[in-house]
């Protein structure tokens, strides 16, 4: 079935290189150097290795070779100075440590745009935290000092319990509870790992939770979560404002003289919060290979990405 | 009587008394005048900003060697890789089965057989074989380096101490402290986490060698001499051979060092290997996905030991029909098995090119709705749990019991009456070991009590110094107790000190509640074999299993915060706590214990006035490596969110600072070394229990 799949997938390539046959000539110059495989980084989510492996199938479409490697997130950073890789096609701005900054600010790697995951970022709530906090989703009711207790822990007593962005990550919740003089204790949780941990544990035992969480993300598929209204802030100072954060993707310095097609490509390159749901949850929840639920989106959304290949190609 | 009574008031004893009057005045001072509560900001020095500037300065300068090594190794790393992975795995289980079956006979077959069948039908194959190709290139490098580190201590008796202290910086050091400088140096990708490794592991060999070489008997270097070997003759001929099976036991344990090792630095990335499923794993908080790979490592850890260890024990050790086959052959039959494999996969690419490829079978994600549904009905008891240890022994701990005592929790406050009657028991404890010619413990006594009223965090650094000191010189000597004062120094200097208090802090509860947890099972294991069994193989895989994979039941279990990271390192250092209590209780003599009972002590009594009294230095070892399991796991705990030296390592390596996360790490290791130290000297002045009287 799958080799049939591909031979279809063959034939259309063939058709479409045929009718852009009399500009065959020109493609091969923007193309550059499409002998040496673009390495990709695959980060420890299943989001962005849906991201990295549409990113790659596409530019394999383009007539590139591309290469996967995983990387840690912040490893990464070494391995994008040194060459061993050649793109991250999504980065998280909230989670960026100090290297990114300063090698942006070297001009060793070069950001090119926004994926467009529009995604979502905030303080949410179990089902059961409803029941002792009635007046939510409005930031107000976490002022109450009946809700605020029935979060607390021993360890924040008396001030209720917000579980919230490891501390490396950088988070503005601390400060915006302190601005609304909130009765909560932020705790930091340590990992991404640590976040869902407590989520899920909380939904199983049906028990009150207030944690700061983002979408899209696998586990939304499966749990449910509610989204509080932040208290309105400044959104031009992240320090004391909590805002849904800006997911880019970045290059590699030189890679646009290097693979002048696949920059262009990348610059236009868009992934929306739905369809990487909508993968994450056969990968992760029916346990399909990514593979090839990659390549069936593929198959499936010619018209989102047929524009950006053609572009690229001019 | 009267020399007794001057005694009591001798210059030694009155000295001793000044250590808790001290801290009492600290105590008293550091609430007048604020710098002794708490270390002044402006009075530490920028120790990492330097170490980074130094850093700085060498790196590029070695960065052409370091490359030419990293693309060297990079190159056997790749081509290793692949030779593995392009071999189908029948003809590999064969192969191993084979050198399993020389090594430990139908048994080792058996297990290499399941073990083996485990990691394909768990869909592992490629993963194990890129992990198994690190550890086999990391280990010659360990061996090598260990053997002539151990070799140059033994030849210049010179540099034995400073090269000890240098493995204990080695074992101790968290890895994750120096991964940043060795991705500069190395470049990213897997060769990193191979010099990891190989450094890690190197420490074992050299251990045993040095060790191996200096207990060869003195008969048989004599003999040499007589004989007139010359120096080098003598090292060739007599002290090499006959440190042999020492040297064997070093390659053992340094492949299990590096086998422990590569999960971690997997942390990564750039390879994909068992590590990357494990962390892959923590990531998505599924236990069933870290368990499926956590066990593969476990799995290829058990085979790799029994077969070096049947290979190394030689003839001597086994007898059977399967030691009659010699080593060669049996090796050029398995070589001869992985060349058919070869072939075959010439013969029929596809064919095998799939068995590589197999998917997992085996699912464990059971596990996980396991665990969520154990919490979502049993979650207020797990709670009660935590808030029972918390209000009881974490908080006072850390706040002391000024701070911790509530109404709400204990029932009453620390009003001045009761801060009174807790004093005068403090004092009437004391009076009684001073009255008994004790004034160290009645020191002791004192100090303790200032110290659980005060609690560790609001413990005033001047005090701490003083009490570490007193400690390490009673137990050592004035040397030890000046290295000591030194390491917290560097902690002060260095800004790190209320992080290290905290990890401290986290260390001793995880240990107090192993000792309690793990020294009970101990003491029923050795009395009940079906027990002992039993534990047996829960420890093997406790302390094999990537330690990463703690984290997830003790999340789910615990929720974020310190008591997750207490249970996480609780877990991971309870395996020595049961180990050294069943051996040191097995260890005392039947003839002791049937002497106890003809006089007619009661089970009990026999247990707690006989046989842990006289397993004492085995106890007190155990302890020592709880200790030493509880600091390595710290850093790894810090994923749980905790607040201390792992902690800001974890954070210097988000930040890409070596220099934050080299000087965390060397107030790590100073803190492990210190406390290994005083637990050992303190085994051994129980083991002479009379030396001091």
């Amino acid at each position: 079935m799958r080799r049939v799949r591909s031979i279809y997938l063959a034939a259309g390539l063939s058709v479409t290189a045929l009718l852009s046959w009399p500009c065959a000539a020109a493609l091969s110059a923007p193309l550059g150097d499409s002998s040496e495989p673009i390495k990709i980084a695959l980060n420890e989510w299943t989001g962005q290795n849906i991201t990295a492996r549409v990113a790659g199938q596409l530019l394999e479409k383009l007539g590139y070779r591309v290469q996967y490697v995983t990387a840690g997130s912040f490893p990464q950073w070494i391995g994008m100075q040194d060459g061993s890789l050649d793109m991250t096609p999504e980065l998280w701005t909230n989670n960026l440590g100090d290297i990114y900054p300063k090698l942006l600010a070297e001009k060793k790697v070069e950001p090119v745009g926004d994926l467009g995951l529009n995604a979502r970022d905030g303080w949410a709530y179990t089902d059961a935290t409803l029941a002792i906090c009635p007046g939510l989703p409005d930031w107000k009711a976490l002022l109450e000092p009946s809700c605020a207790a029935a979060l607390a822990t021993a360890e924040t007593l008396p001030n209720g319990r917000l579980v919230d962005y490891p501390a490396d990550w950088g988070t503005a919740s601390a400060n915006e509870i302190e601005d609304f003089k909130l009765p909560l204790t932020a705790v930091p949780a340590g990992s991404e790992g640590a976040l869902v941990a407590e989520l899920q544990s909380a939904i199983a035992a049906e028990k009150p939770l207030l944690l700061r969480f983002w979408a899209p993300h696998w586990l939304l598929a499966q749990a449910k979560l509610n989204w509080v209204e932040m208290p309105p802030c400044d959104p031009n100072d992240g320090a004391r404002c909590v805002l849904p954060s800006p997911v880019i993707k970045v290059v590699r310095a030189g890679f646009g003289d290097k693979w002048p097609a696949a920059y262009s490509f990348m610059k236009q390159y868009q992934l929306s919060a739905e369809d990487q749901q909508v993968m994450m949850m056969e990968i992760d929840q029916n346990h399909r290979e990514i593979g090839s639920v990659v390549s069936r989106w593929v198959a499936d959304n010619a018209a989102k990405w047929n524009p950006w290949i053609e572009d690229a190609k001019k | 009587m009267k020399s007794h009574i001057a005694n009591l008031f001798s210059p030694a004893a009155i000295r001793a008394l000044a250590v808790p009057g001290a801290i009492l005045l600290c105590v008293v001072a550091g609430a007048k005048w604020n710098w002794i509560a708490q270390f002044p900001d402006d009075w530490t020095l920028p120790v990492a900003a330097g170490i980074n500037v130094i850093l700085n300065s060498i790196i590029p300068n070695i960065l052409p060697l370091t490359s030419t090594v990293s693309h060297a190794l990079g190159t056997m790393l790749g081509s290793l890789v692949a030779t593995l992975q392009f071999l189908p795995w029948p003809a590999v289980v064969l192969a191993v089965m084979l050198i399993g079956f020389k090594a430990g006979g139908l048994r080792l077959l058996a297990l290499c057989l399941c073990a083996l069948s485990y990691i394909v039908l768990a869909g592992f194959w490629r993963q194990s074989m890129a992990t198994l190709s690190l550890v086999i290139l990391a280990v010659p490098i360990s061996v090598l380096g260990g053997f002539l580190l151990g070799l140059g201590a033994f030849l210049l008796p010179w540099v034995r101490r400073p090269i000890e202290l240098l493995f204990d910086f080695m074992q101790t050091f968290p890895a994750f402290a120096y991964l940043i400088p060795l991705l500069l140096l190395f470049g990213f990708g897997p060769i990193a986490g191979l010099v990891a490794t190989a450094i890690y592991a190197i420490p074992p060999m050299a251990r045993c060698m040095l060790s191996g070489l200096t207990q060869v008997p003195r008969e048989l270097v004599e003999v040499g001499d007589m004989t007139g070997c010359t120096p080098l003759q003598r090292l060739l001929w007599v002290e090499l051979p006959s440190a042999k099976p020492m040297m064997m036991i070093g390659i053992n344990q340094t492949t299990m060092a590096a086998l422990s090792m590569v999960i971690t630095a997997s942390i990564i990335g750039g390879f994909d290997d068992i590590g990357w499923a494990v962390l892959s794993g923590l990531r998505q908080a599924d236990l069933g996905k870290s368990l499926l790979s956590g066990l593969v490592i476990v799995l290829i850890s058990i085979i790799t030991d029994r077969i070096t260890a049947g290979i190394f024990a030689g003839r001597r050790a086994q007898n059977g029909w399967h030691m009659r086959w010699g080593t060669a052959p049996v090796l050029l039959a398995a070589a001869a098995i992985l060349g058919m494999g070869a072939l075959s996969r010439w013969a029929a690419p596809d064919l095998v090119q799939g068995l590589n490829e197999t998917r997992g079978v085996i699912d464990l994600s059971v596990v996980n709705s396991a665990v969520l549904g154990f919490v979502g009905r049993y979650g207020h008891i797990l709670d009660a749990l935590k808030s029972g240890i918390l209000y009881y022994l974490v908080l006072p701990l850390r706040l002391g019991l000024s701070g911790a005592v509530l109404p709400t929790t204990w029932g009453f406050a620390m009003t001045p009456p009761v801060t009174a009657f807790y004093a005068a028991v403090a004092l009437l404890l004391a009076i009684r070991q001073w009255a008994k010619g004790n004034p160290g413990g009645a020191a002791g006594t004192l100090s303790l009590a200032i110290l659980l009223f005060i609690g560790l965090v609001g413990f005033p650094w001047p005090a701490a110094i003083l009490l570490v000191m007193w400690c390490a010189l009673r137990v050592s000597g004035p040397k030890f107790a000046f290295f000591a004062g030194a390491s917290l120094g560097f902690a002060l200097l260095s800004g790190l000190w209320i992080p290290f208090v905290k990890s401290l802090y986290l260390v001793g509860v995880s240990v107090a509640l192993c000792a309690l947890v793990g020294g009970l099972l101990g003491m029923l294991a050795a009395h009940n074999s079906w027990l002992s069994a039993g534990l047996r193989p829960i420890n093997d895989a406790l302390q094999t299993m990537p330690q990463f994979v703690f984290l997830i039941p003790a999340l789910m279990f615990f929720k974020v915060g310190e008591f997750a990271g207490l249970i996480a390192i609780s877990l991971y250092a309870i395996v020595p706590a049961i180990r050294y209590t069943e051996a040191g209780l097995r260890a005392v003599p039947a003839t002791i214990l049937e002497t106890a009972r003809q006089l007619g002590c009661t089970p009990a009594q026999s247990n707690l006035l006989v046989q842990v009294p006289l397993a004492r230095p085995a106890l007190l070892l155990g302890l020592n490596q709880t200790v030493m399991a509880a600091i390595t796991m710290l850093p790894i705990a810090a994923t749980v969110g905790t607040a201390e030296l792992g902690q800001q390592i974890y954070i210097s390596l988000g930040k890409a600072d070596a220099g934050l996360g080299i000087t965390a790490g060397i107030v790590f290791c100073l803190t492990a070394i210190n406390l290994d130290r005083m637990l050992r000297a303190a085994a051994e002045r129980c083991a002479t229990p009379d030396q001091d009287k």
